[in-house]
């Protein structure tokens, strides 16, 4: 993990009880994971009252020092000693090291859940809804008399809110080769855990 | 279930009691080309002037066979029915088991051109997958997630389409089991009863 | 006996039997258990051997089951007595001494897989296995149950896997702008800008138009930083340290460089498209001007025409004017052709007197060149003659004073020459003065000049060190980040490995047969 020249002179900022102070410190590094997990920022960092006394301007830069820090750290699955070196050469006492620490890992699966939304992929199917109809005749023929499966998966697709729905008919024949291979695909993934 | 025909339909078959069997058979095979194929005025003409008739009665007499046919094949009428349904047109025995064993003869593939003209639904055709695991992307560079991506073929007769799927292993296995209860109740009592009742 | 039987038994579980914990000697095993345990190993041993490890129930059955492992047991070479009774009617020696054998014949590489080090590559496949391992065990709900397509498990650790992509977002990201230098105190901020630091600026959060984009930003930001820097760092290495400027002087000049590359090439396309412009603007001009000229010099003529014509007709305008004035006091007897020979005559006359006027000018003209080039002639030659005069006057004088020290001749050369020695005295004193003065520079100049070459060795030879410093750190970087991952990799492998009792157990094994040969030594010894 590395971190730009601008973030670390935040960071040693951050750590300098000068201008945060212990208290504040705790309030800020809760403040910057929350803001980053929280759909809606309800108040702005720059409005709370346990912040009330750091320079603003000192503020926003630890603010956004930290918040780079947690991504980085998050992204490269940074363990506790990992960041306490870090936090050590910006001259973090080892108190706030711990606390940082102790914040950050227990966020940190939700970080990355955060960090794994973006991205691209094809349509995921989710889900998958199934009728059987039995196919009598049409205008043409008369007594066609077989079984009519239609399938629709239920897929997502990124940035959109809604499944759409992929849709097909198929015979008994044809679902039967569908699952068929389902459970070629299922037999595999077991395979593959058992390594 | 008897093919109730229609008294024009009769007066255009009647010709064929007034030709020879071979006769008979060629405006067979005729009509057997004309379902295949469409209809060709010049055959009409040629048969008509070797029989020395008018081309309209030779027109007639090949579309009412072709309508036979079809309609027969469209209601899969059995051999027996199919008998008793040209009785009311009073042919002679060796004519009737001429027409009859043509009948049989064609009646699948007569139903398998009725079967492309009906309307089709998009049609599963095949499915690909492979096996990913996602272990690192530009914003998380250590984590690691099974997907399976899958290549799905469907089409109608005329247009084939492909889709690119991807799932994850708690997905794809409630797809597939989803989709085998789906295959089961095709096995299920209450299905089964319903398709003897209506084969019957 | 309990040392080999606890390396049986632990044995047996490694290879997959399935051993309740409460039998921890080979007392303990049951019929069933013996055959299991056999069967197992043979297995493990052979790769097709198809016997259920399950005893049937039939006593012709398990008779045929007992032949079966047996004679396998023969064919991979068991020296001591076995049968079927070996099995259904198990002692617990022989038991042992079956198993003790057939473990012994357990192919070694399943032993050597697990002591091989573990890569990265096999780490990495265990938990590809893990995962999916778990996600299989994991129960399917609906896609709305989910919150962004990601299902949570277990609350310690929190484990998640994705099962949707409903929330997700492509990589999008959009510049961030932080505070710079508020923490420095030496360095005194604008006071404008420490304004707009203090109110304007939005809080990094707030910035992006989409929330979504956050993340994303804040790691391009620090991406692009990061790379700018190392940029820098590689830059500076090759070619700035070699420079000997200071860091601020060579960005200075880099900038100035580049300035001027810039201003270069914009002078250069200003001047081409210029040129061009200008070269149509020419041509245009050239028409139009030619145009004109034409236009003018037609005007001219015409008007040049014209007004010789008009002057004509004014002289004639006046002299018939005059002639008209003239015959108004005289009688008008003369006739025209009177006129017109009286015209001639005159003209005749005229016509003469010019030509005579002319040949005189000519012949006057030639004349004065005559006499200028005779004059410069003359001045030439006074100036020879000056110069002879003023050479006849020196040696005259020259003359003169040697005639006016001729009579005291002797006297006089003396102090001639003692002028000249004087004169030679002070050219040598003067030389003296000078190298005393010289010496002394030059020494100084030679040592400032070693001092100098001193100096720039010094500095290059600090230069390379410098450099081979900065790569020494390189490498004992790598080498530390290296390291930490092998470090980290042993833990979670120490971690994997099974910490079983069997190495106390294989040790005092050990220490029990060396004993006992030294006791069965003893007893040859004996």
């Amino acid at each position: 993990m590395e971190l730009s020249v601008e973030a670390l002179g935040g960071l040693q900022l951050c750590g300098d009880s000068a201008h945060v102070s212990d208290k504040a410190f705790i309030v800020l590094v809760r403040r910057v994971c929350d803001n980053l997990l929280k759909d809606s920022t309800d108040t702005s960092v720059l409005d709370d009252e346990g912040l009330s006394n750091v320079d603003r301007a000192v503020l926003k830069l630890c603010f956004a020092s930290l918040v780079t820090l947690v991504l980085e750290a998050a992204k490269h699955d940074s363990d506790a000693s990992t960041i306490s070196t870090i936090l050590e050469d910006c001259k973090f006492t080892a108190d706030r090291i711990d606390i940082l620490n102790k914040i950050f890992i227990s966020k940190k699966p939700e970080i990355q859940a955060l960090l794994s939304n973006i991205g691209h992929t094809p349509p995921h199917i989710v889900d998958v809804d199934w009728r059987l109809d039995f196919y009598l005749k049409n205008n043409h023929v008369d007594k066609v008399n077989e079984p009519v499966y239609m399938v629709t998966l239920k897929t997502e697709e990124g940035g959109q809110e809604e499944t759409k729905d992929v849709q097909f008919a198929c015979s008994m024949e044809q679902l039967q080769d569908l699952v068929g291979k389902l459970k070629d695909a299922c037999k595999n993934l077991e395979k593959a855990s058992q390594l | 279930m008897l093919l109730l025909l229609e008294d024009e339909h009769k007066e255009h078959l009647e010709f064929l009691t007034s030709v020879d069997l071979e006769v008979v058979k060629e405006f067979c095979r005729i009509a057997m080309e004309f379902i295949r194929k469409g209809p060709n005025l010049k055959v009409y003409h040629t048969a008509a002037q070797k029989l020395d008739v008018n081309a309209e009665a030779v027109q007639h007499v090949v579309e009412g066979l072709m309508y036979l046919l079809t309609e027969c094949a469209k209601l899969m009428i059995s051999e027996i029915d199919f008998q008793d349904s040209i009785m009311t047109l009073g042919f002679q025995e060796d004519l009737k088991q001429q027409l009859v064993q043509f009948y049989l003869e064609n009646r699948k593939e007569i139903r398998a051109i009725l079967c492309k003209m009906s309307m089709d639904l998009p049609h599963y055709h095949n499915l690909e997958w492979r096996l990913d695991v996602q272990l690192a992307s530009r914003s998380l560079r250590h984590h690691i997630t099974p997907i399976v991506t899958m290549k799905l073929h469907t089409g109608d007769c005329e247009t084939k389409e492909v889709t690119v799927l991807q799932t994850d292993a708690v997905n794809l296995l409630h797809l597939t089991q989803t989709l085998q209860q789906a295959l089961d109740e095709m096995k299920s009592s209450h299905c089964r009863r319903i398709v003897r009742n209506i084969n019957k | 006996m309990e040392e080999v039987d606890n390396i049986i038994i632990h044995t047996l579980k490694q290879i997959g039997c399935d051993l309740p914990d409460s039998i921890d000697s080979l007392k303990k095993f049951s019929t069933e258990l013996v055959v299991a345990a056999t069967v197992q190993c043979l297995r493990v041993i052979k790769d097709k051997f198809d016997i259920s490890p399950n005893l049937p129930p039939g006593m012709s059955a398990k008779f045929r089951v007992g032949t079966a492992l047996a004679n396998a047991c023969l064919e991979l070479g068991y020296q001591g007595e076995i049968g079927y009774q070996t099995f259904l009617y198990s002692s617990e020696t022989e038991i042992r001494r079956l198993l003790l054998f057939l473990i012994e014949k357990l192919p070694r590489d399943s032993a050597e897989r697990t002591d091989e080090a573990l890569g990265t590559s096999a780490l990495m496949q265990r938990a590809i296995a893990t995962e999916i391992s778990r996600q299989l065990k994991t129960t399917w709900s609906a896609p709305y149950c989910k919150a962004k397509g990601i299902c949570w498990r277990g609350t310690k650790p929190k484990l998640w896997h994705r099962e949707g992509v409903i929330g997700t977002r492509a990589y999008h990201s959009c510049s961030l702008s932080v505070p710079y230098g508020v923490g420095d105190l030496t360095k005194k901020l604008h006071k404008e800008l420490k304004q707009y630091y203090m109110k304007e600026l939005a809080v990094i959060t707030n910035q992006p138009p989409h929330k979504a984009d956050l993340p994303a930003s804040v790691l391009e930001s620090n991406a692009t930083s990061v790379t700018a820097a190392q940029e820098w760092e590689n830059e500076w290495n090759s070619s700035g340290l070699g420079s000997g400027l200071s860091e601020q002087d060579y960005r200075l000049r880099k900038q100035q460089r580049l300035k001027k590359k810039i201003t270069d090439q914009l002078r250069q396309g200003i001047q081409k498209s210029e040129a061009t412009v200008a070269a149509a603007a020419t041509t245009d001009l050239m028409q139009t001007l030619n145009t004109f000229t034409d236009k003018s010099a037609s005007k001219t003529k015409g008007s040049r025409f014209m007004h010789a014509e008009k002057l004509q007709f004014t002289e004639d305008d006046a002299k018939t004017a005059v002639q008209m004035g003239i015959g108004e006091g005289a009688p008008k007897l003369d006739t025209e052709e009177d006129l017109q020979q009286k015209r001639e005559k005159e003209v005749e006359c005229l016509r003469e007197a010019l030509q005579g006027l002319t040949s005189q000018i000519e012949a006057m003209e030639i004349d004065m060149r005559k006499y200028t080039a005779n004059t410069q002639q003359m001045e030439e030659l006074i100036l020879v003659m000056d110069r002879s005069v003023s050479d006849k006057e020196n040696s005259y004088k020259v003359m003169k004073r040697t005639l006016d020290l001729l009579p005291d001749a002797d006297a006089n050369i003396a102090k001639l020459q003692s002028v000249v020695d004087s004169s030679a005295q002070r050219l040598v004193s003067l030389a003296n003065q000078w190298e005393k003065h010289r010496a002394p520079l030059i020494e100084q100049y030679r040592q400032l000049k070693e001092l100098n070459e001193g100096k720039v060795s010094e500095s290059q030879k600090k230069l390379e060190e410098i450099k081979s410093f900065r790569e020494k750190m390189k490498i004992v970087a790598d080498e530390t980040r290296s390291k930490e991952d092998l470090h980290k990799q042993l833990i979670s492998e120490y971690e994997r490995m099974t910490k079983g009792v069997n190495r106390s157990a294989y040790t005092r094994r050990i220490l029990e047969i060396v004993s006992n040969i030294k006791k069965q030594k003893d007893d040859i010894d004996k």
